[in-house]
């Protein structure tokens, strides 16, 4: 079975594993040339948030990071769907297309056997090709950590590093299986596939806040929170008394005459003022210390959502055969 | 000895019956044809006697054992005769290695030595008959004590398909294994296969001996005006004629009391048309389950 699994998608296997390097190459070379950058032409206590720094911490985002981060921005949803429609949707579409399915279940090996041996292999290089372009990224991401800060828990970021692109993977590969057992047509089983993968991403994105209660902390403003990583969820105002309200008061700081009510700077004086007046602002946000457990979280659901698939995969396989 | 044994076999797809209460028992060392119309049911027959289906209703048992349980014993040639076409010849005959245990390579690769075959090319590339050939060397390299195959002959001209049954036949000689295809070529079958089944409407209609089968009908010929009379006392599989002369096709071969009608043997063809025209008579007792013992 090993060299069976190994024969009919190596095609998979080896694409894979030249796109792999070919990130990692990309990922090694922008993060020498930034770190040489770094050296060589920032003045000294730079990168970092000090205000002499801006100009070299722009220079760094622009031509080093956002160029590269462009690129895997799109891997979350892209990577999920290219596994689940070349990995998982031909496992067993393909075989049904074209009737060797016949063939291969009527050898001394069960078609459970078969089935589950080839889950676990391809399953098993799904993951570890995850893990290993998770370990590249983050291997690169501290290269910029000075300029950009911990963006540990920014959604993108979150999808790439860490055990979650591994639950994703294998998540998207065990979907296609399932598509494929339910539409026996590859080109179908795989439209289906990234169709469903396109919907869960933003689903999952979506429900991130609230893996965990948010921390609520009381403040005059969000921007030191924002700035050490912290994943706001919502915002909202306490009355000097302590009461919490949705909106700040309607009535408290008129803007001022001449200030039109709806730009940034009328904003900015009626919150200055509502502070003035005793007014505070409630932060609900999830700190960066948070990641490790909203990594298993989120690979908790995905593994179960996998393993639910599986399942079906396995028992649809075996009921209906031919 | 029994090869293949099914009892109150029934398959069925949604709400359609492909198969229904079916207990027949085929013997082993035979090459038994599996005949009827399309739709009939053989496909569904066959596979579940090569396990890729389960059975709705009742067993199938292969050489005392389920199906499932027998993979080893049995081989499978499905409609179309499905390889792996990006598989060169070669690697064909691993995935036969590496799958069954009681797998001869040696005899497969020589076997497609003798053919002409070479083990580099790509299956997508072999001709349809060379394509035949490769499918019967994977499905008898297996050692199957049980071959079952699903329309071998349907995609294969002449010449093909006279080389397929040479194969064949010569693979039963050596090795004593059963044969269990599916045709709907009746005319090619007499003289390679020694049993027949014919399968229809999802029903088993006649499972028997080839010769004892053939030998067992007779067409009678006689006067139109006295056939109803004739018929009423025969088992009649199915009535012709023109005009005052009428014809009998009647499993009995008892002396006729009446001279004005004659008997001539029917061919193998005739007989199993004759049944396939009348599908009711399913009914009648069938001439197999007499001679199995």
């Amino acid at each position: 079975m090993l060299w069976l699994t190994w024969r009919q998608h190596r095609a998979q296997i080896l694409v894979t594993g030249a796109l792999l390097f070919v990130l990692g190459l990309l990922l090694l070379v922008s993060g020498l040339r930034a770190s040489s950058y770094i050296t060589e032409q920032a003045p000294p206590g730079c990168p970092g948030p000090a205000a002499a720094c801006s100009a070299v911490n722009s220079a760094i985002y622009d031509d080093y990071y956002y160029p590269v981060f462009m690129v895997f921005g799109l891997l979350p949803i892209l990577g999920s769907a290219l596994i689940g429609a070349f990995w998982g949707a031909p496992l067993l579409a393909a075989e049904f297309e074209r009737g060797t399915n016949a063939l291969a279940w009527t050898q001394s090996v069960s078609t459970g056997r078969w089935l589950v041996t080839k889950l676990c292999l391809l399953g098993g290089v799904v993951v570890v090709a995850a893990l290993i372009l998770s370990a590249m990224i983050g291997a690169w991401l501290p290269v910029f950590r000075d300029v950009i800060g911990d963006k540990s828990l920014e959604p993108g970021t979150f999808t790439l590093i860490g055990v979650v692109p591994a639950a994703w993977w294998l998540y998207a590969f065990v979907l296609g299986a399932a598509a494929g057992t339910l539409f026996r047509r590859t080109l179908a089983a795989m439209a289906v596939t990234v169709a469903l993968v396109a919907l869960t991403v933003p689903a999952v994105f979506f429900s991130r806040d609230s893996y965990a209660e948010p921390v609520r902390a009381v403040t005059t403003g969000s921007t030191a929170i924002y700035q050490s990583g912290g994943a706001l969820v919502r915002e909202a105002w306490l009355t000097p008394s302590g009461q919490e309200i949705a909106a700040p008061p309607a009535g408290e700081c008129p803007s001022p005459a001449g200030v039109d009510v709806r730009s940034e700077r009328a904003q900015l004086l009626k919150d200055e003022c509502l502070l003035d007046e005793g007014y505070r602002k409630a932060v609900y946000y999830h700190p960066t210390s948070r990641f490790w457990r909203f990594q298993w979280t989120e690979s908790g659901i995905l593994l179960a959502a996998a393993l639910v698939l599986g399942g079906l995969t396995v028992t649809r396989t075996l009921h209906r055969r031919n | 000895m029994t090869a293949l044994r099914t009892e109150g076999l029934g398959r069925r797809y949604r709400r359609t019956w492909a198969l229904r209460d079916c207990s027949v028992a085929l013997p082993s060392g035979r090459v038994i044809a599996l005949v009827g119309p399309n739709g009939a049911g053989k496909s569904t027959l066959l596979h579940l006697a090569a396990g890729l289906l389960a059975p709705t209703t009742g067993t199938i048992r292969a050489f005392g054992r389920p199906v499932r349980e027998s993979l080893e014993r049995i081989a499978f040639m499905a409609q179309g005769k499905p390889l792996y076409s990006g598989f060169r010849v070669a690697e064909m005959l691993a995935f036969g290695r590496r799958l069954n245990p009681r797998w001869d390579d040696a005899a497969a690769r020589g076997r497609l030595a003798e053919l002409g075959i070479p083990f580099d090319r790509r299956i997508g590339r072999l001709s349809g008959g060379q394509r035949t050939q490769v499918a019967l060397t994977v499905a008898l390299a297996k050692r199957p004590d049980l071959l079952v195959m699903d329309e071998p002959l349907a995609d294969l001209d002449p010449l093909a398909r006279q080389d397929m049954m040479r194969g064949l036949m010569a693979a039963v000689a050596e090795t004593g294994l059963t044969v269990l295809l599916s045709s709907h070529m009746v005319s090619e079958l007499d003289g390679t296969c020694d049993w027949l089944t014919v399968v229809n409407k999802g029903r088993v209609q006649v499972s028997g001996d080839i010769d004892e089968l053939v030998a067992g009908h007779r067409l009678l010929t006689g006067p139109a005006e006295n056939a109803d009379a004739l018929a009423a006392r025969l088992p009649v599989i199915s009535r012709g004629g023109t005009g005052r002369q009428a014809t009998l096709l009647v499993r009995d071969t008892a002396p006729l009391p009446d001279p004005r009608w004659t008997g001539r043997p029917v061919s193998l063809e005739e007989t199993v048309l004759a049944y396939l025209r009348a599908p009711d008579l399913a009914a009648l007792p069938r001439p197999a389950l007499t001679s199995l013992g």
